[in-house]
Parts: structure tokens; sequence; C-alpha cells
């Protein structure tokens, strides 16, 4: 039997988070205990949910990441790899395979930005990705960003030049920092992708 | 003994287990209501085991109810499944050992709904879906659901206000299910 009121996706992921005020959670879960279809959404939004866990905490997922979040890791028993080259320095570096976690750490004073983009650039400072609008605190002093864990593990040694990216007011970008891995393979593999 | 060959309302069989013995109804009973039950319960319980158990102690309580005619309005069989959910959490989070006694009357197997549980879902084809989000979206999903951070504490990260986390969550779930392949 096909729902008249199909509870929306977002909704039922609210519901989950339990995020509903507590009228709508109750009209929610009355509809849900009645509805099949509802239910069988429900039932994707929770698989989707837990895939979300798994690939978060897979850390193959290029992205930046918060201290606060990084130390939450570490105290789960994940071991993290830490790397922090200094603003315009390199830091040689590698990955074995008991890590869990491959972390860069990029100092910088962001207070006065508005937009700070992160770009990922090969030794001959060719971008090959991109992460804008990296989410900061106020009186930031440091960029975390997360190497896909399994990705650095395969790779082959090779140099990669991260920089952090200013918007000025005309939209212009501005080099704020640039930091340089230099990375050696310590896991054996080829040599080449 | 016949098929069910076609899709009988709740109150039908919530009249038909009250007229006397009929397991195909009660079956159908368990197979519909079941999986709402593990979700309520995984929902409430945060526990795969214990939703289980949860379905299976409401399945029971809610059978018997059905068999001795004690649901005075057919038409309120999903009340009634919320209902004795809600008590049951109650009863288990007091500790009660109720389950114990009923599984040892009744047996598991008599109570294992026939659908599905949470489907699987492509783990590669996820991980391009989250890869392939705004980095404050990635991070409102990745804070909300594995992180376990309330809005509140998200949005105070983001420095946004709390329904704008809510927004960015909600666009954020829609476009994964439509990377996914799912319907809106």
């Amino acid at each position: 039997m096909s729902c008249a009121h199909p509870i929306d996706a977002a909704i039922l992921a609210d519901y989950w988070l339990a995020a509903l005020p507590s009228s709508e959670e109750e009209s929610v879960e009355q509809h849900l205990v009645a509805c099949g279809q509802c239910s069988a959404r429900l039932a994707e939004v929770v698989a989707l949910v837990e895939g979300i866990r798994t690939v978060a905490r897979d850390a193959n997922l290029l992205m930046t990441l918060s201290d606060e979040f990084l130390k939450r890791s570490a105290q789960s028993g994940l071991r993290i790899r830490q790397y922090a080259p200094s603003v315009g320095g390199s830091v040689e570096c590698t990955v074995s395979v008991e890590d869990d976690m491959l972390i860069g750490r990029l100092a910088a004073d962001l207070s006065s930005e508005k937009q700070v983009d992160l770009a990922l650039c090969n030794q001959d400072g060719v971008e090959y990705a991109r992460i804008a609008d990296v989410p900061f605190l106020p009186q930031p002093t440091e960029v975390l960003f997360q190497q896909p864990i399994e990705f650095a593990k395969g790779a082959p040694s090779q140099t990669m030049i991260a920089r952090l990216l200013g918007h000025d007011e005309s939209g212009a970008e501005r080099l704020i920092g640039e930091y340089t891995f230099i990375h050696t393979r310590t896991i054996p593999g080829p040599a080449a992708f | 003994m016949y098929e069910m060959s076609f899709d009988p309302s709740d109150a039908d069989l919530v009249l038909r287990i009250a007229q006397g013995h009929d397991p195909e109804a009660e079956s159908e009973v368990c197979r519909r209501m079941g999986p709402r039950i593990r979700l309520y319960g995984l929902r409430h319980l945060r526990d795969h085991a214990a939703a289980e158990d949860l379905m299976q102690q409401v399945l029971i309580v809610v059978l018997q109810a059905l068999r001795t005619g004690s649901l005075r309005e057919p038409d309120k069989l999903a009340s009634f499944v919320l209902g004795t959910s809600r008590m049951t959490i109650l009863e288990i989070r007091r500790g009660s050992q109720r389950r114990e006694k009923l599984l040892e009357q009744w047996g598991p197997e008599a109570l294992a709904p026939s659908s599905t549980w949470v489907p699987r879902l492509d783990h590669d084809r996820l991980h391009g879906c989250v890869q392939g989000l705004k980095e404050r979206e990635r991070w409102v999903i990745v804070m909300s659901f594995y992180d376990e951070k309330t809005s509140i504490d998200v949005a105070q990260f983001l420095g946004v206000s709390e329904a704008n986390v809510r927004v960015i969550r909600h666009r954020a779930i829609h476009l994964l299910r439509r990377c996914m392949g799912e319907s809106e």
C-alpha cells in the first residue's frame, strides 16, 4: 500500500539522531509503526548512517578535521601519524601498515580570512585536488587535513605540496602558506602508480 | 491451511487471530511489525542485539493480546505495538528478566519476522558520494553521524546557526541518497 504522507528521508535522519522536537518525534514514531513504506525508508536511512560511520572510520576521506576530532580518534585507539611542516618548509614523511590515520598539520594565522581553500599539488606545483571553503574556528592557528590512509599506504615515494589559499574582496586567490611533504614509501610495493 | 494471496489490513489480521488458531495471520503480523519494532528498538537502544530482543518481546506480548482478543479496537494495532514497544523499553531499562521467561515459553524461532533488516550499501560507491560533498556538508554528516555531535555542537564548531546545520544536513542526506540511486 502506498503512503499518502511519506516522511522525508532527511526528517528520518533527524529522527535517528534524536534531533526532532518531542512532539514531532511522537508523530513520526506513530507513523513509522503504522507505515511499512516509511519504515522501509527509515531502514535505508539507517543503512546510510551506518555506511557513513564506516566510511568516516576507515579514514580514507580526503578532508579537513578538527583537533578535537583527532583527539577522540586517538582516545578510541586509532593509531595516528601526523606531520607538521612549517610555513614554506618541508617535512620527510612516510606511513606504516599499522597506521590508521595520516594527518597533515598546516600552521597558519587565519584570523583575518573569510574563506580558505586547501589545494594539493604535485612536486611541479600542479594542483590535483582542492578542498574549498575549509571550516575553521575563530582565531585558528592551523588547518588539519586527513590524507586517505589506504591511498598513502599504496603511494610510491613522491612529493606533495599543500597550499592554503585565501580569497580577497574581489574573489582573487592569495597564497597564505605552502607546505611540502616528501613522502618515502616504506611499505613494499610498485615504485609508481 | 491457505496462502496469503492479498494484503490484509491490520484490522483483518487482528480479527482473524482473535477468532481462533490462525498461524498465517500471526506470521503476517510478525513479518509486518517485526522490522518496525526492531528499528524502533535500534533507535532507542542503539544496539542491534538489544533491538532484536525488543522485537521478540513485543511480538510475544502483541500475539498474546491478539489471541485473547484483548485489543478492543482492531484498527489500533500499530498504536498498540508502539505502546507495547515503549513499555518494553522501559522494562528493559529497569533490567527486567521477563524476556528469558517469555522466550522459554514461546521459543525465539516462532517470533522471527521474515523481512529484511537494514539494507547493505555499496561501500565504495558511498565513499565516492561522501567525498563528492562540499567540505561543510561532509563535516556536518561526519560530526553528526560518526562523531555523534549535537546540532548545537556542530553549529558552534562551524560558526553557523543550528538551523543552518539542519539545512546543510538535510541537503547532504538528499545528495547522498540521490548519489546512491535511492528515490526521494
